[in-house]
């Protein structure tokens, strides 16, 4: 008898606290999930794609996924060490882009970059490189360290406000029109596998990313400055304790950040094709969401939420918002980002792989 | 060996604003300054920024901890300005030798003359490093000479600049006949002050200055808090004042210009609710904007996607009204997300609902890409409240009732409760406080506020476009939040006089209005975080905030452990 | 306290001031319902003018601004005797943008007319703004349909524009894709700006009434880059013709990407009249031989007689040839505000010149002549010039061959 007065309990007490704030929380989970069951089921009733267009679709979110997976990288490793969300790093990947635009146009010109494609594109990254590596060192140096210790709103403002700088200072220097990365002979035609496809320059980007990744994972994990940062990104006092030299990590962050968004921004550049100043601030938030996604803080959790979302980019409108028969729903995939992302900070701010970073303690 | 560190510093100082100068004609604003004049045919305010940058090099050359001798200044001065100078002299050669506008579109030929005075690389680069000397020698003579010369001098500069660079403005408020008329043909031509304007500006200036500095010291003994913050209050009121009236005497552009000014300023006062006292970091605050402006445009607009057609007076208070309900809507999922977290998440429930406002998938009810038209002006009785004019005027009004609202709100238990939550939400759980309820209000209550002044923004265009309505507006607000003092409602006003007002004046710097932007945000971040106008409690805040930091920094000062 | 009376004194007399109502008056030897302009002997007469003079369009309005000032140098300079002031605002091709500059110039004492803008969603707040000014605005590349419809609100009166409706330029695409390339089905895509979704409709309703099909209207957002996954599903709907008349960076992504998707090698593009530049050559890359857009004729026969020795002056001038394709119409549009002044100024003895402001209107509505880009003569609703639809195609992926008329070259109507 008593046994059953205590199953009840529990039962009643976990009702009796149920409040409004559930209920939408709820209801916004199974709104979202209904969208997404319903459209998908839908489209796949209706079947307009072949067999070769569904590994497109494939494809071409796993090359925006790589790309997006390199940004994440930086906003990640900066966050860890920093707790700052750095609003100007799609900027850093835009310093890149261009600086790999003018390395490119000449070397294509001369044919150089269809005859010899490693030294050509080893040149291109190269300046990439250091170019977006120098911004973002003297951003850390000009506009970060001041606030080493402050919290709250200033730093963000902060990032915001380098982020407009940046962007209008690459639009004064190179001008607000669109400029166009060079098609070398290489790049242009596709891989064939049986009726699949994949463009070459997805291909390359997708393994060269994958490559540079792996490489900035074993950095991480293997050498001294990488555990430093690990160390300083769980706690920065304690690393200090240990001697770890904290300006000294964030620098090496700030590199290796740097490094990865001018790559990336080359990548993107290879492949998009289009390079104008404005470029890099949407990739940026959307990177930001992957590595929420993907938890921040944790290296291998913003590359999966980096592939993850270039594959929700490319194929969710095609997938559920047509399959709910909304029209024109390619105007909506920023819309699914954003969902996304939503989604992730209310319900998992710690990310699929990540721990709880985001409660900040009193 | 002092004199070599000293010169050191000079040098290092020097040569970064000559980086800043090499900055600003690399990017093509020094060129853009350049077309405006100051006095016609004399200076530019392009010339005038170069000289200004040696100026500033030679006054700051060495710091004040150093403790320097004056022969000491005077020569790191002279050496500060010529390595401000360097750079921008070695910029010119190079443009003049190497190809170098097919990259850098700035440098065109015109730059090139501007920085050569037109004289030829040679001599150019000669008058250059020679200006550079010369100038970081009144610099570092500015900075050694008595205070009284010296702020006589600059404010007697900065009025000749300031008359010069807003002659538009100032001819367009002069612009009657008979002897003011007489005034302004005297000082100005069409687009700048005449060389005996500038004169007069200058010698009236430092007189009227001078005036003023002695008249402070007569009063005596220095006043106390209290006289202090009246004289503010009073100052302050003047001001909004001189705000009120100055459309009436300046014409429909200026009373433009501050109803824009207006608007955000509601606007701030909303943020400011969310984010200065109860420390939501909401990035999504165009959102409730919209709403506003398009419940006031589909349920007034002469359209086929109209609702229904009610008055202005009618549709206001339901904007705000559904305005307060999307504000909570928004508020409720993310009640649990904290700090930058936070600033994220609005900012793509902003987006969302700027991307749908613009998608096809609404536009049967929201009118998509072609947006809403023909949305009509308020009526007062007869009277069509049509011109810019008259619009301010129901601004001020919307704002004055907004303020007193706020104002209230601050000092009420709500407001409490709200700046509890925004020190530690635990704490603030653990007294007793709904954080629910707290959060909730203070988003529906500065969604209140964002309604309205979109209410106003559809009326004022007579058409909403869904690409008014980008992130970028709810930057502009936090950021003029920010740099007019957080929690501080004279700061708002201030901030948005300075963040929106001289950028819609200076209307031809438009293409750089966002460089200025984020050099202006860095910069105050950095310098004055709390803002230009702070409430005295964050005045407070930040400031003994400084103390602790320097103390937590002591583990920085111990020696490292020996590897 | 005194400072408490003297405010609320001073606002009922603001409200007052503050209102512009156009009033009927009789100023020197003119009289006019509207208002009437003095301008005192020697000085300038205003003209302003605003356009897109910012941002990636700039091109567009530069190249009006450019054509303006030709004009100004081709009558001298001077209007019976007064030196042409010009005042150009910049409206950045925005609704806000639009109705500040137009605000700046209805508070310009003595602005006499005004010209442009570029784009229809500036012109939508602004042109009522300057008519209630007194101020007639002439068009120079605002295209949207609804500015001159027969329903046009009375507050639109002033305005009239020297540059087509989007009616003609969908009707002529619609022609030339169904009747003379026998297109069937036709996808269409905008960039949710104002006037690439009106336009899509129009082409999409002419095109329908011809006998076509539109398998969907699909859009996308002007900064988008990643086109394939529309592209995939456009290929999976199999039409002839993709109709996107939108604006440059989104266009040449999909002009690029639509060679790389499977499925869309028997598929045709086509797009708009925005696309009339050297930055959309290069920005589309070796895609962009051989696509085609529909644009209003502007070869040499279809303009007016005095064309080529516009270019000319042109380049003499700015040393390249133009850079956007509405000059023509700027230079026509302050053609027809010259000769409309002319007509109804009048001069005093002591040499003041009045200008009537109702009387100026109807003189430019009422002014026909043969403009550079074709006889100019205003319909009842603002419409000053005639349409005539084209098909151009470019033949090259250099930059450096751009030109109109050669790169890309016309090739319909034949």
């Amino acid at each position: 008898m008593s046994a059953t007065a205590i199953d009840r309990g529990p039962w009643l007490t976990a009702l009796a606290r149920i409040n409004a704030v559930d209920i939408v929380l709820w209801a916004l989970r199974i709104g979202v999930l209904l969208v997404v069951v319903v459209g998908t089921i839908n489209e796949l009733i209706k079947d307009p794609y072949t067999a070769a267009q569904w590994f497109d679709f494939l494809m071409f979110g796993l090359t925006l996924g790589s790309i997006y997976a390199q940004i994440a990288l930086g906003y990640t490793m900066v966050y860890g060490v920093l707790r700052l969300i750095n609003f100007a790093h799609g900027d850093f990947m835009m310093c890149g882009a261009f600086a790999g635009y003018f390395v490119a146009t000449p070397l294509e010109n001369s044919g150089f970059l269809d005859t010899h494609p490693v030294a050509g594109m080893a040149a291109i990254l190269a300046v990439a490189i250091v170019v977006s590596t120098t911004i973002a060192l003297l951003t850390e140096r000009i506009a970060y360290r001041p606030f080493r210790r402050a919290g709250g709103l200033a730093p963000l403002i902060c990032a915001i406000g380098v982020s407009f700088f940046l962007e209008q200072t690459f639009r004064g220097m190179f001008g607000s029109d669109v400029k166009a990365y060079p098609s070398p002979s290489w790049q242009r035609s596709a891989f064939q596998f049986g009726s699949l496809q994949i463009p070459r320059v997805d291909a390359l980007v997708i393994v060269l990313a994958v490559l540079f990744m792996g490489l900035l994972y074993l950095i991480v994990q293997r050498t001294r400055m990488g555990t430093a940062m690990r160390a300083t990104s769980e706690d920065p006092e304690a690393a200090a304790l240990m001697g770890i030299d904290v300006n000294k990590v964030v620098v090496f962050t700030f590199i290796l950040g740097g490094a990865m968004a001018g790559i990336a921004g080359v990548f993107y550049a290879f492949v998009y094709k289009q390079v104008y100043f404005y470029m890099g601030f949407e990739p940026g938030v959307k990177a930001f969401g992957a590595a929420v996604l993907g938890g921040i803080g944790n290296i291998p959790g913003a590359m999966l939420g980096g592939f993850f979302l270039g594959l929700v980019e490319s194929i969710g409108p095609s997938v559920f918002l047509d399959g709910l028969g909304i029209p024109a729903p390619y105007q909506l995939r920023d819309l699914i980002a954003f969902t996304l992302l939503i989604m992730v900070l209310i319900f998992r701010p710690q990310g699929l792989l990540g721990e709880r970073m985001a409660k900040k303690r009193a | 060996m002092r004199r070599f560190f000293f010169m050191r510093t000079a040098v290092g100082r020097g040569l970064m604003f000559g980086a800043g100068g090499v900055h600003l004609a690399v990017v093509g604003v020094l060129l853009m300054l350049h077309n405006r004049s100051i006095i016609v045919d004399t200076l530019s305010l392009g010339q005038a920024t170069l000289v200004m940058l040696g100026v500033a090099a030679g006054a700051v050359a060495l710091p004040e901890r150093l403790s320097p001798d004056r022969g000491a200044q005077l020569a790191a001065g002279a050496v500060a300005g010529l390595a401000a100078a360097a750079p921008i002299a070695l910029l010119a050669v190079a443009i003049g030798t190497i190809r170098l506008q097919s990259i850098f579109v700035a440098l065109t030929p015109d730059l090139l003359k501007l920085l050569t005075s037109d004289l030829g690389l040679g001599w150019g680069s000669a008058l250059l490093l020679g200006g550079g000397l010369l100038a970081g020698l009144i610099g570092a003579a500015l900075r050694v000479c008595p205070p009284a010369i010296r702020s006589t001098l600059i404010a007697a500069v900065t009025a000749v600049i300031l008359a010069g660079v807003f002659e538009e403005l100032i001819q367009l408020m002069l612009q009657y006949e008979g002897p003011i008329g007489a005034v302004r043909d005297t000082l100005y031509v069409w687009n700048g002050l005449t060389p005996l304007g500038a004169v007069i500006v200058f010698v009236v200036a430092a007189a009227v200055h001078q005036a003023w500095a002695i008249f402070g010291r007569h009063r005596g003994t220095a006043p106390d808090e209290g006289q202090l913050r009246r004289q503010r209050m009073i100052r302050a009121g003047v001001a909004l004042l001189v705000l009120a009236i100055m459309p009436v005497l300046a014409g429909a552009y200026i009373g433009q210009v501050l109803m824009l000014v207006g608007l955000y300023i509601l606007m701030g006062m909303g943020l400011n609710l969310e984010v200065g006292l109860a420390g939501l970091l909401d990035l999504g605050f165009v959102a409730f904007f919209a709403v506003g402006a398009y419940t006031t445009a589909l349920l007034t607009a002469d359209s086929p996607h109209a609702l229904l057609h009610l008055g202005f007076w009618m549709a206001m208070p339901v904007s705000v009204v559904l305005a307060v309900l999307v504000g909570v809507v928004f508020g409720l999922p993310v009640l649990g997300v904290r700090g930058d977290y936070l600033a994220v998440a609005t900012m793509g429930l902003g987006e969302i609902v700027r991307v749908l406002v613009l998608s096809d998938f609404a536009a049967p009810l929201l009118g998509g890409a072609q947006g809403v038209l023909q949305i009509p002006k308020p009526r007062l009785g007869d009277v069509v409240l049509g011109s810019p004019v008259q619009l301010f005027y129901v601004t001020l009004v919307a704002s004055g009732v907004a303020a007193f609202v706020a104002w209230r709100l601050e000092n009420s238990r709500l407001g409490r409760a709200w700046m509890a939550l925004r020190d530690d939400e635990d704490v603030a759980q653990a007294l007793g406080i709904n954080l629910v309820r707290s959060k909730l209000l203070a988003y529906g209550l500065g969604a209140a506020f964002a309604g309205l002044a979109g209410s106003i923004f559809a009326t004022m265009l007579t058409s909403v476009y869904p690409s008014s309505f980008q992130l970028l507006i709810s930057i502009n607000v936090l950021a003029l939040i920010i740099v007019g003092g957080m929690g501080s409602l004279p700061g708002v006003v201030l901030g948005s006089i300075v963040l929106i007002g001289l950028p819609e004046l200076l209307r031809e710097f438009g293409e750089y209005r966002y460089l200025f932007y984020g050099a202006a945000l860095i910069v105050m971040m950095q310098w004055r975080p709390e803002g230009l106008w702070p409430s005295e409690v964050r005045r407070r805040e930040l400031h003994a905030g400084e103390t602790t930091a320097e103390l937590d920094q002591g583990a920085d000062l111990l020696p490292a452990e020996p590897r | 306290m005194a400072r408490h009376a003297l405010a609320m004194a001073l606002a009922p007399v603001a409200l007052l001031l503050g209102m512009q109502i156009a009033a009927a008056a009789t100023v020197g030897p003119v009289t006019d319902p509207i208002g009437v302009i003095r301008i005192p002997k020697g000085a300038p007469v205003m003209i302003g003018a605003y356009m897109v003079l910012s941002g990636p369009d700039t091109a567009l309005g530069e190249d009006e601004e450019r054509a303006i000032k030709i004009g100004v140098n081709n009558v001298g300079g001077k209007l019976l005797g007064h030196p042409i002031a010009l005042d150009f605002e910049d409206d950045q091709c925005d609704a806000e943008g639009g109705q500040t500059a137009a605000t700046k110039l209805a508070s310009t004492p003595n602005m006499v007319i005004a010209l442009g803008p570029a784009c229809s969603s500036s012109a939508t707040p602004a042109a009522p703004i300057l008519w209630q000014a007194g101020i007639t605005d002439i068009g120079t590349a605002c295209t949207a349909p609804a500015l001159t419809a027969p329903d046009r609100k009375p507050e639109y009166d002033g305005f009239v524009r020297t540059v087509y409706s989007d009616n003609d330029q969908g009707a002529s695409d619609a022609d030339y894709l169904y009747k003379a390339e026998g297109y069937k089905t036709a996808v269409t895509v905008h960039d949710g700006s104002p006037y690439a979704e009106q336009l899509v409709t129009v082409f999409g309703n002419d095109y329908e009434k011809l006998g076509g099909k539109v398998l969907s209207k699909e859009a996308v957002a002007p900064t988008d880059v990643d086109m394939h996954p529309l592209l995939t599903r456009i290929a999976s709907e199999k039409p002839d013709v993709v109709y996107f008349p939108i604006f440059t960076a989104a266009a040449a992504q999909i002009l690029r990407q639509s060679k790389e998707v499977p499925g869309l090698e028997h598929t045709a593009f086509f797009g708009g009249s925005a696309l009339l530049s050297a930055d959309f050559i290069q920005a589309a890359g070796p895609a962009v031989v051989g696509f085609r857009i529909g644009y209003p004729d502007i070869s040499a026969s279809a303009m007016g007689k005095g064309y080529p020795k516009f270019v000319a002056e042109y380049k003499k001038d700015y040393g390249e040839g133009p850079i956007s394709g509405y000059h023509a119409n700027a230079y026509d549009a302050f053609t027809l505000a010259y000769k409309a002044i002319m007509k109804v100024a009048k001069t005093d003895k002591a040499g003041n010149l009045y200008i009537g402001r109702k009387a100026l209107r109807d003189a430019v509505f009422a002014t026909k002549f043969e403009g550079i880009s074709g006889p100019i003569a205003c319909d009842a609703y603002g419409e000053c010039s005639q349409f005539h639809g084209t098909v151009l195609q470019f033949t090259s992926a250099d930059p450096k061959t751009f030109g109109v008329g050669k790169n890309p070259i016309k090739i319909w109507p034949k």
